[in-house]
């Protein structure tokens, strides 16, 4: 046990500061849930239940796995200090690609489910690496090129799903239903849970390893950690950029893929950026902090609010904003940590009476 | 106590700022140690000592940047108590950083009167604000433009404009933090015109220097600190560059204790007729060629900002040569990179060691592992094994006796001398054929400093090549076996270690080659 | 002149207005050191508190002054967060952001009893300056704009002479490049600092009340649609110069009213909104090249950091 704490490097205060953050958001939560008129314990209830009840869990899996994609789009480039914030825009991606490659290219599910699937990851990693060069050429931060780069592939989305691959007379912009050989193969049992979730738990495992156990995951850090030591060291700090961005945009386009791959089967407009999973899956990224290993379960924790916030809604007519207000106050509460950094390093300098 | 009250009595006034039985402890440190110092009005007062002898504590004290553990501080013979940098402006003081506090994007004139403007009705009177620059500038005998802005002038200016700074704010004792470290031989003469100058107008200098060249020309009284107390209080005119020197190390100078290295075999580098263009924050570097042996140490001398760092950017990769070649044991490096140089076998210290050579948010284990993680025992096959990376990271530490508490701790827990031991052991294991070395003890404490000494000496007798960059002459002296001295990008003198004596290297850096009899001058504590 | 060209410089005008506030926010606080990416929510923010109110009590201008109170006392989640605790500037302005999206669909939902959009039939918009209708040229630009958009064409002259010419701006640029020289001069930092992120708030409200209650008369949900991180860009652009942001924020309304035309001749509105995010990072892109290019020169190493938000403040600092 000790020796998984150690791995996870949960120290005391390490762990503390997480626990906190989630505890301070669910005391907002019950705040906010006073104010509105509602008991709080019926609220969070109903919460639980919009999420893990026997009739929900399926669509909940489902959203667990779009979130654990997303909070890996997120955190594979913050551990080289880069922010990807342009999650929308290349889950879309993913997605249209998907739709695209279902429409028009016939085939056998052998061949249809991996070329989708690439596809997605393709576009999506495509359009994220867009960023690398414009920030290591030329000095264009991350955290602003892919978020002015996402709008425009949403309104792209947007188009392709109004005009060429629209679904002839139907009132909501959505492509046809995809080919049964696209259709990811459900869980038994389970309409919404998919191999989806298999993928996006592969791409976990093997970010994890590569983070631990490799050069490449090494020279990350070391990137992330100061860019003049890494060029210094002759590691290339554009092509660590590079790779980083396009794996991060390729697990956000396979989250896209999962998505229209998945009931009801089609690219329907909005459906994919509607739910909020990419800012669902930044905040699971920021609460796990620099542990890959932990963002299962901080992304669980984030399915549970944005999920269950439909649910929330649904039973006790507490609107469904109210999982983006906690998962805002999350984030805020973990920007704070650095005072709780702060107050140690200052209670263990007085302690050691050593100089100013 | 006694020699303070002597001065005020002989001088009739008391005087301009006193500081009496100051002391002043850092943890177990003891910085300063019940320190008198004497500036009189209108004089330049030299606060001699090597790195770490505790001028920097004293003047942080007068300045109001330090609160002294015991001790007064006299302004005009009245005791002032001194919080904060703005009380001691307040009561007349000023300082010149080392580090200039200059605002880059900001004119002359608004870095001037800063928070001190001349103003009407909430806007900046400009032309008044002008004014006043050309004001106090004409009345030192300075030339500088108000309305430039301040990152477009080159640093002696902006040293000006500190001055005018402290000026505009009714300074009548200035402190003059190592003024001379960053500028250049011509700007160091116009300096000491200036400071005269000020004196002459009734203004008190403190010049805070290890320099005993300078002490020498440019002042009147001489206040010697070693290991934080007074050694030696003279008189410039009746005192020798020895007396100061031996005041400042205890003993008098020794020579170079260097014997010079087996030479051998071709050259394992070649730089030939390198040439760079200057640029913003960058200085030139004009038709360089040298030559390092096997087992040979190979120093550039010079101030600081003359290419040296340039010059060395472009033999590791960094900076890419406008023309001239540079060769690895006989290999043309054209073209490559950092990592395909480090892998021909070249490793480097650089100068900057927390914004290049380390990364102070990683392990002490992730900062050695730094060009050894993909090669074995650390990478194998597109792995990294963690537990070599911690296991070489305890080697290394145990070998070069880095005082850490454990390798898995952040890099930034570590002293400067250890954090630079850290650098050091990480580029010596690479065992390249060549390793390139900036200010080495810079920021490291006299023992590290020599134990750093120590490993490079061993490394240029297992035949290894070393280029170093120093702005120490000492250093210089203490590891090199040839000497080339650096003035605006060119090699202006180049010397066996035999020939370069202190005199003959200070000579060369200010006025290029060709011996001058400037004085003496000393270096840090690399010496002892 | 032309009626129909006056006519566009009308909508480029109407079009520029929100973002300008906000770009100008964000402008004094990069002046000030203070890297604000929080524009975006700051921008929802003002949009919403401004129909809110605007909605109970019947008076616009109320609405204006709700949208720029609140979004000031908003904005002291960044200034008590990332200036007087130092907390992660970034990770904060996350958090605004998202907080401000959830917060506003959670009281549209809650109080207003509205999902998705707010436009009831009697929600009182700002009035267009029909007063300078007859006024030749004046009166086609900006006759059937609010008063807020000529305002933020006047403050983006008046903070740029602010900056230059007074003794607070010039504290205030001192305190941005170089904040121990500022304290070591007497200028309290924090306090600088934090008061300029609440000013920037303050117009963020501007902004968002001009884009609620002028540009249109409703609230959407996420209604901002990025233009607080036009608004990002364009202070990037501009390197935190007033004037500079003006002719920022005017690319951008230039880029979407020009998308409106294509519109009027059948270009799908889907791409034509795409533009001007794509136009405000292609020019972005372009001038930032140049920074890059003069770092690498000085220093190969720390133009390693160029992208850095720190090295975005002062790109004129090498190392």
């Amino acid at each position: 046990m000790s020796a998984l704490a150690q791995r996870l490097r949960l120290g005391a205060p390490a762990a503390l500061v997480p626990l906190g953050a989630v505890a301070v958001a669910a005391l907002v939560g019950a705040l906010v849930m006073l104010a509105a008129g509602v008991d709080p314990l019926r609220g969070y209830d109903a919460m639980f239940r919009g999420a893990l009840s026997v009739s929900n869990i399926d669509f909940a899996v489902a959203g667990f796995t779009a979130i654990l994609a997303m909070s890996l789009a997120f955190a594979i480039p913050a551990r080289m200090g880069e922010y990807n914030l342009g999650g929308d825009g290349q889950l879309v991606a993913g997605g249209i690609a998907a739709a695209a490659v279902a429409l028009y290219l016939p085939g056998p599910a052998v061949l249809l489910l991996p070329a989708c699937v690439l596809a997605g990851a393709l576009a999506g990693g495509a359009l994220a690496s867009v960023s690398a060069p414009l920030s290591t050429r030329a000095g264009v931060p991350v955290i602003i090129s892919t978020l002015l780069l996402s709008t425009p592939m949403v309104a792209l989305a947007s188009y392709l799903v109004r005009f060429p691959l629209a679904e002839e007379g139907s009132p909501v912009p959505q492509t046809p239903r995809l080919p049964d050989a696209a259709h990811l193969p459900a869980f038994p049992g389970m309409s919404y849970t998919n191999v989806g979730l298999v993928l996006v738990l592969a791409v976990l495992l093997v970010t994890v390893y590569v983070d631990a156990r490799t050069p490449v995951g090494y020279e990350i850090r070391v990137a992330g950690a100061n860019r003049g030591f890494a060029a210094y060291g002759g590691l290339s700090v554009p092509r660590l950029t590079l790779g980083t961005l396009a794996a991060a945009g390729a697990v956000a386009g396979l989250a896209g893929a999962v998505i229209v791959m998945s009931q009801p089967f089609r690219f329907i407009d909005d459906a994919l950026t509607a739910p909020g999973y990419t800012f669902a899956g930044v905040a699971a990224a920021l609460l796990a902090g620099g542990r890959p290993a932990l963002l299962p379960v901080t992304a669980a924790l984030f399915t549970i609010l944005s999920v269950g916030a439909a649910g929330m809604e649904r039973d006790v007519d507490v609107p469904r904003q109210l999982g983006q207000v906690l998962q805002a106050v999350v984030i805020l509460v973990l920007a704070l940590r650095v005072l709780a950094a702060r107050w140690m390093a200052a209670r263990a300098r007085r302690a050691a009476g050593g100089r100013a | 106590m006694t020699d303070g009250t002597a001065a005020r009595s002989a001088a009739g006034a008391p005087p301009a700022a006193e500081l009496r039985g100051i002391t002043k402890r850092f943890g177990p440190v003891l910085a300063v140690d019940g320190v008198d110092l004497v500036l009189e009005r209108g004089t330049v007062h030299a606060v001699v000592g090597e790195n770490g002898a505790g001028k920097s504590t004293l003047m942080s004290v007068l300045y109001g940047l330090h609160r002294p553990d015991a001790g007064q501080v006299l302004r005009d013979g009245r005791e002032v108590r001194l919080s904060s940098p703005l009380d001691a402006i307040a009561a007349g003081l000023g300082m010149v950083h080392q580090n200039f506090r200059l605002f880059g994007s900001l004119t002359v004139a608004e870095n001037v009167v800063y928070r001190a403007e001349p103003a009407r009705f909430g806007l900046v009177d400009r032309s008044a604000a002008e004014r006043r620059v050309e004001e106090l500038s004409a009345r030192i005998g300075l030339d500088v433009d108000p309305t430039a802005r301040v990152d477009t002038l080159p640093l002696g200016v902006r040293q000006r404009v500190e001055i005018l700074k402290a000026l505009h704010r009714q300074a009548e004792v200035l402190i003059l933090d190592e003024p001379t470290a960053v500028l250049t031989p011509g700007e160091v003469d116009s300096l000491f015109v200036v400071v005269r100058r000020m004196a002459e107008q009734g203004t008190t200098v403190a010049l805070v220097t290890h320099k005993v060249r300078e002490v020498l020309e440019a002042t009147d009284r001489v206040t010697v600190l070693r290991d934080g107390v007074v050694t030696a209080r003279l008189t410039t005119a009746q005192t020798t560059a020895g007396e100061v020197v031996e005041a400042m190390i205890g003993r008098g100078l020794v020579p170079a204790v260097n014997p010079r290295g087996a030479v051998s075999g071709e050259p394992v580098l070649e730089v030939s007729g390198v040439r760079m263009p200057a640029a913003p924050g960058a200085s030139r570097v004009q038709d360089v060629s040298l030559r390092v042996s096997p087992g040979e140490v190979v120093g550039i001398a010079g101030v600081s900002g003359n290419g040296q760092r340039e010059l060395v950017e472009a033999v590791v990769g960094l900076r890419t040569a406008q023309a001239g070649t540079v060769r690895l044991r006989g290999r043309d490096l054209a073209g490559l990179g950092v990592r395909e140089r480090r892998g021909l076998g070249i490793a480097y210290v650089p100068e900057d060691r927390p914004g290049v050579g380390t990364a102070a948010a990683l392990s002490v284990a992730d900062n050695l592992a730094l060009g050894h993680h993909r090669t074995p025992p650390i990478g194998r096959r597109g792995r990294l094994s963690p537990r070599a990376v911690r296991a070489q990271a305890a080697d290394l530490v145990r070998r070069l006796g880095v005082k850490t508490a454990g390798v898995a701790v952040p890099l930034s827990s570590l002293s400067g001398g250890n954090a630079q031991k850290v650098v050091l052991a990480r580029e010596l294991h690479h065992e390249a054929a060549l390793l390139v070395v900036e200010q080495p003890t810079q920021g490291v404490d006299v023992g590290a400093g020599e134990e750093i000494h120590r490993l490079l000496l061993d490394y240029r007798a297992r035949g290894g090549a070393v280029l170093l960059v120093s702005y120490e002459i000492s250093e210089l002296r203490a590891l090199a076996d040839r000497v080339l001295v650096m003035l605006d990008g060119a090699v202006t003198a180049e010397l066996d270690a035999a020939d370069a004596t202190e005199e003959v290297l200070g000579a060369a850096m200010v006025h290029g080659g060709g011996a001058h009899a400037a004085g003496t001058t000393t270096g840090g504590g690399a010496a002892r | 002149m032309d009626v129909l060209n006056l006519a566009f410089v009308a909508a480029v005008l109407t079009s520029a207005a929100p973002v300008l506030y906000a770009a100008l926010g964000g402008a004094l606080c990069g002046r000030a050191g203070v890297f604000n990416i929080a524009l975006e929510g700051q921008l929802l923010c003002g949009a919403f508190a401004a129909v809110a109110v605007s909605w109970w009590s019947g008076s616009p201008w109320l609405g204006v002054l709700a949208a720029v109170v609140s979004t000031a006392v908003f904005s002291f989640v960044l200034a008590v967060g990332a200036v007087a605790w130092r907390a992660d500037p970034i990770i904060v302005a996350v958090g605004m952001n998202l907080l401000a999206l959830g917060l506003t669909g959670f009281i549209m939902r809650e109080a207003l009893d509205a999902t998705g959009t707010f436009a009831p039939a009697g929600l009182q918009g700002l009035p267009d300056l029909d007063a300078i209708d007859g006024v030749p040229v004046l009166g086609a630009v900006l006759g059937r704009a609010t008063v807020l958009v000529p305002v933020a064409v006047v403050l983006a002259v008046a903070l740029s002479l602010w900056l230059a010419r007074t003794s607070v701006g010039l504290r205030l640029r001192g305190v941005g490049e170089h904040p121990e020289a500022a304290t070591s001069l007497g200028v309290p930092v924090t306090r600088y600092q934090m008061a300029t992120v609440v000013v920037a708030g303050a117009l963020c409200g501007l902004g968002g009340a001009q884009l609620s209650l002028g540009t249109v008369t409703a609230f959407t949900e996420n209604m901002t649609a990025g233009r607080g991180w036009v608004a990002v860009a364009a202070v990037m652009l501009a390197v935190n110069r007033p004037l500079w942001v003006l002719g920022a924020c005017l690319l951008f309304g230039a880029a979407e009213a020009w998308g409106f035309r294509l519109q009027g001749i059948g270009l799908p509105q889907q791409l034509t909104d795409a533009a001007p995010y794509l136009v405000t990072l292609v020019v972005l892109v372009l001038s930032r090249i140049r920074v890059r290019r003069r770092l690498s020169a000085a220093d190969p190493l720390a133009a390693e950091n160029a992208a850095h938000p720190e090295a975005v403040i002062h790109p004129e600092e090498t190392r």
